[in-house]
Parts: structure tokens; sequence; C-alpha cells
């Protein structure tokens, strides 16, 4: 991987009083423009009002630009974040948490009705046996968090729902996942298994 | 109520592709720039950038950020209305 460059034209603009105004201009029209070809159903202002929130998210993150990328690319990974987050909470408003956590836990259907032989048939309903067992020790909170995200609710939604942060419950479901993982080799299943059983 | 099958599936897959290591979402937002030059120019995915690959891969939010993140990106310096 490249060194990160010490200094960028973007950045030096942006810090600059004097030059600072036309730097932000010129990168707000770009942004305004990337976010307008995807989230043309927003409405005229979505992309505007995007544009200027990130400008301003970036202005507080520049110190951790590192060069790595172009400076407008690295900016617009902001300006993305920041429009589905918004996009998100709209969507998922009238979502509750409380759904996930029927008390039946992520109870799997051991049976399995179509496979190509016998012997993967077992296989897979091993498998799934084990699994299910093996969800039984999650925690509550592992296990409404697991179900929400296999039912497409976005992990921040998760985090807005449990005074929590979209990097906690990212841990909370990695996690689960290990002791699932974990459990299934222990039983003597690989990753290969898990991924041929599913095939 | 029981996991549908398709559930099940895109658990057992999560679970296949677990590693010790992984980074979380703001890990993925710090190097994403760069793993999504690196796609667009063609280039391999050096070590450092396989971490971001395996999150993208594992989180089904941050996989539809990078989505909608190539699209913007392919609309920011198009000049035509």
């Amino acid at each position: 991987m490249p060194e990160p460059m010490t200094s960028d034209p973007w950045v030096e603009k942006l810090k600059d009083p004097t030059q600072q105004e036309e730097a932000l201009t010129a990168l707000r029209v770009r942004l305004v423009r990337g976010l307008k070809k995807v989230f043309s159903s927003g409405g005229e202002s979505f992309a505007e009002d995007i544009a200027q929130d990130a400008l301003i998210r970036i202005l507080e993150k520049i110190d951790q630009f590192e060069g790595r990328s172009q400076f407008p690319t690295w900016a617009m990974s902001i300006a993305v974040r920041l429009a589905t987050s918004q996009v998100r909470r709209k969507h998922f408003k009238d979502v509750s948490l409380e759904q996930f956590a029927d008390g039946e836990g992520l109870k799997l259907d051991v049976a399995v009705d179509t496979l190509p032989g016998a012997a993967e048939q077992i296989e897979q309903s091993s498998i799934y046996q084990n699994l299910s067992e093996l969800i039984d020790d999650l925690s509550d909170r592992q296990q409404t968090a697991v179900r929400a995200v296999l039912s497409g609710m976005p992990v921040e939604e998760i985090a807005n729902r449990t005074a929590s942060n979209r990097n906690a419950v990212y841990k909370l479901v990695h996690d689960a996942r290990t002791k699932l993982k974990s459990g299934l080799e222990a039983a003597g299943y690989s990753a290969e298994d898990l991924t041929g059983s599913i095939a | 109520m029981p996991l549908s099958k398709q559930q099940v599936s895109s658990l057992v897959q999560l679970v296949a592709s677990t590693t010790p290591d992984e980074i979380d979402c703001d890990g993925c937002l710090d190097h994403v720039a760069e793993f999504a030059e690196t796609l667009l120019a063609g280039l391999p995915i050096e070590s450092a950038m396989v971490a971001v690959q395996n999150h993208l891969q594992n989180c089904h939010c941050c996989q539809m950020e990078f989505e909608t993140f190539l699209k913007a990106l392919s609309g920011m310096d198009e000049t035509s209305e």
C-alpha cells in the first residue's frame, strides 16, 4: 500500500481561509451531482441539504484524510453515509425491534426437503440441528440482533433502537457468529462444510 | 416464528465467512474510498483491503452503502444535465 500523502491540494485549499469558499463551492457541486444521480427521488433539495451537512462533517474530519484515495472520493464516502442514514431512518421509522424478539429466538426448521442426495441431506440436517442447539446459547440480545439482521434491518437502525451504536451492534452480531462458528467447528464442521450445505 | 429457509442459508453463510479479526463499520468507512478506487481501476485487492472486502460481505448495511457510493462516484464527474 502506498505511503499516505503529506498534503493534498484540496486539503490545502480547504484549510486556507482565502481559498476555502471557492474549494467548498467546487466540492459541493461535485457532491450534489453524485448524490442526485443516486437519490433522484428524494426531492430537489435532498442532495443539496446532504451536501451541505457533508461539507461540515468533511471539514471536521479533514485531518483524518490520509491521502490514500482522491480527496473527492473520500468526501463522497462521507456524504453517502449521511444520505443513506437519513433514507434508512425514514424507511424504518415504523419498524420496531420487538417483532424480532418473539420469544422463540432463532428457531430453525431442521427438516430439509429438496436436496440432491441422501448424504447431503443428512449432513445439512445435522448442521442445522447443531446450529439450532448453539443458537439457544446465544444471549437474548444477540438472538434479537441476528434475527433483525437476517430480516434486512440495517445494524445502524438496530443501534438506534437499542441506545447503542453501529459498531457495537456489528460486534454483538460478530460475537454471535463467532460463537456459532466455534461450536460448529467443535462439532466437526469446517467453513467449507457450511458453505457446501447451502450450495 | 422460525427462520425462513433463505434466512437459514444467510445465517449459515454469515457464520461460514466469520473471521476473528473483522473490522467494524467505521473501520470500513475509513478505507472504503481507497477500496472503491482500487476496484474501479481493476487493480488487485491488496492484503490491507481484504478486511474491507470481508466486512462488506458480512455487513448488509455497509454493502448497500457501498453500492450507493459507487453509483454516486460515477455521477460525480458527469457534466451533462
